[in-house]
């Protein structure tokens, strides 16, 4: 990676740079190069979009104001066409691997806060067991600092077995020392160690089958730093500097 | 407030062709009036919204209930299909083929009735615009209903491009924490 490429990195991973960058592409006001940019770097860093699809459909609220217009018959008789000759197109996909990026369906009611919460909750509703309803492919939580500064993004998907957690803003942590992910129980209880994690940028941990089932349990997820080189530690011994609730992201039928 | 297109949209993603019908019957003509106004030509704009709804029925799986609108996750997925369009075609169609100028629809003077009909969504929308400066106002609306970039706002409403740029700037930081 050339220095150019790190500095505008840098830049886009500045929240203040990014959250107006994102909101300036989803009213359509950023172009030509600028827009192409932000779309490759929209591609690698999930929280990118997930911004902007917040932003997007924010403003799609505003289609609701237009006036009504007709299109011709003739684009339903297209449509129609296509459709038949794809009859199971839709169908298929729900048996597949979600192949949707996780972002695409979340965050973009209200941002980072109160839906969140809401999606939690209706989530826990959604998929209890009682109720033999779908069950989860995909889980994520938005981590925050003691400040509640939205720090990280993290997501845990299914089709890929991974977890993948994106540190949006760098950390500075001495260099003998780590980050550490780990996965709280909801019932409490000893967590469960993720692995050591980048303090800048993306960071993707292979999970095991047996750690995939153990998500629905999870309820929290959280970041301490830690000695480096220390692999018995069995429990967060650092100070935790992160912290977020995991909740389900996408669910299959 | 109920989201009458969710379940039509939820059918959909099973496969379900006759409620993909009625979705398209109920919002096509919104969406196709976005189109116009994005792509200024009858044609395009049917172009873009036969190839958005398409995108619909192979990605309705996508959509979840509770986490947004189903009418905005269809306007989405059909405006950036747009702007895609416009992006690829490089130049516009002249504007004289379809007329359509002004932001009457999207008034903060909205007439009672009329007022009464919108989801509380918009209507938290429409405050949050309210609280810019007519200008800005208008400069952010103008990019989301027709496309235009800052040169096209500029020579529009004949002001300089620094001007344009520094309205939909300040617009967009003074909004956003209106929005979050």
């Amino acid at each position: 990676m050339s220095n150019i490429e790190k500095n505008s990195l840098t830049r886009y991973q500045n929240p203040e740079v990014f959250e107006q960058l994102a909101i300036e592409y989803a009213v359509g006001s950023l172009h030509g190069r600028a827009r192409k940019r932000f779309e490759v770097l929209m591609d690698t860093h999930f929280y990118l979009q997930a911004v902007v699809d917040a932003y997007e459909h924010k403003f799609a609220n505003l289609v609701e104001l237009l006036p009504e217009e007709k299109p011709s018959d003739k684009v339903w008789q297209n449509i129609e066409a296509h459709i038949s000759a794809n009859p199971t197109e839709a169908t298929h996909q729900l048996n597949q691997p979600q192949a949707t990026p996780w972002w695409k369906t979340s965050l973009f009611n209200q941002g980072f806060g109160i839906a969140f919460m809401a999606l939690v909750v209706a989530g826990a509703l959604f998929l209890n067991p009682m109720t033999g309803g779908p069950v989860a492919t995909a889980y994520s939580a938005v981590m925050e600092s003691e400040n509640n500064e939205t720090m990280a993004v993290t997501k845990v998907v299914q089709s890929d077995m991974k977890l993948s957690i994106d540190i949006m803003k760098p950390m500075k942590i001495d260099d003998n020392m780590q980050l550490t992910l780990w996965c709280h129980p909801k019932n409490g209880g000893m967590p469960m160690k993720m692995g050591t994690v980048s303090s800048k940028g993306k960071t993707d941990i292979k999970i095991s089958k047996a750690e995939w089932k153990n998500m629905k349990d999870v309820g929290m997820l959280a970041v301490s730093i830690e000695h480096k080189g220390d692999t018995s530690v069995r429990e967060p011994k650092g100070k935790i500097i992160l912290k977020g609730l995991l909740h389900i992201e996408h669910v299959k039928s | 407030m109920e989201d009458i297109y969710a379940e039509l949209l939820q059918k959909t993603a099973q496969g379900d062709q006759l409620a993909f019908k009625k979705l398209y019957e109920e919002c096509s003509p919104k969406l196709m009036s976005l189109c116009l106004r994005l792509m200024r030509s009858e044609t395009l704009a049917e172009d873009v919204l036969q190839e958005g709804f398409i995108k619909i029925w192979d990605k309705a799986d996508s959509f979840t209930p509770g986490k947004g609108r189903a009418i905005t996750w269809m306007s989405t997925v059909v405006r950036n299909k747009g702007l895609d369009k416009l992006r690829s075609l490089k130049t516009k169609a002249p504007e004289t083929e379809i007329e359509y100028e002004g932001l009457e629809f999207a008034s903060s003077d909205l007439e009672p009735d009329k007022l009464e009909n919108l989801s509380q969504d918009v209507k938290g929308l429409m405050a949050c615009l309210d609280q810019l400066k007519p200008a800005q106002r208008e400069c952010i609306l103008l990019s989301y209903y027709y496309g235009h970039t800052h040169q096209e706002l500029a020579d529009k409403l004949g002001k300089p491009l620094g001007t344009i740029k520094a309205w939909i700037r300040r617009g967009l930081e003074d909004l956003r924490p209106c929005l979050t």
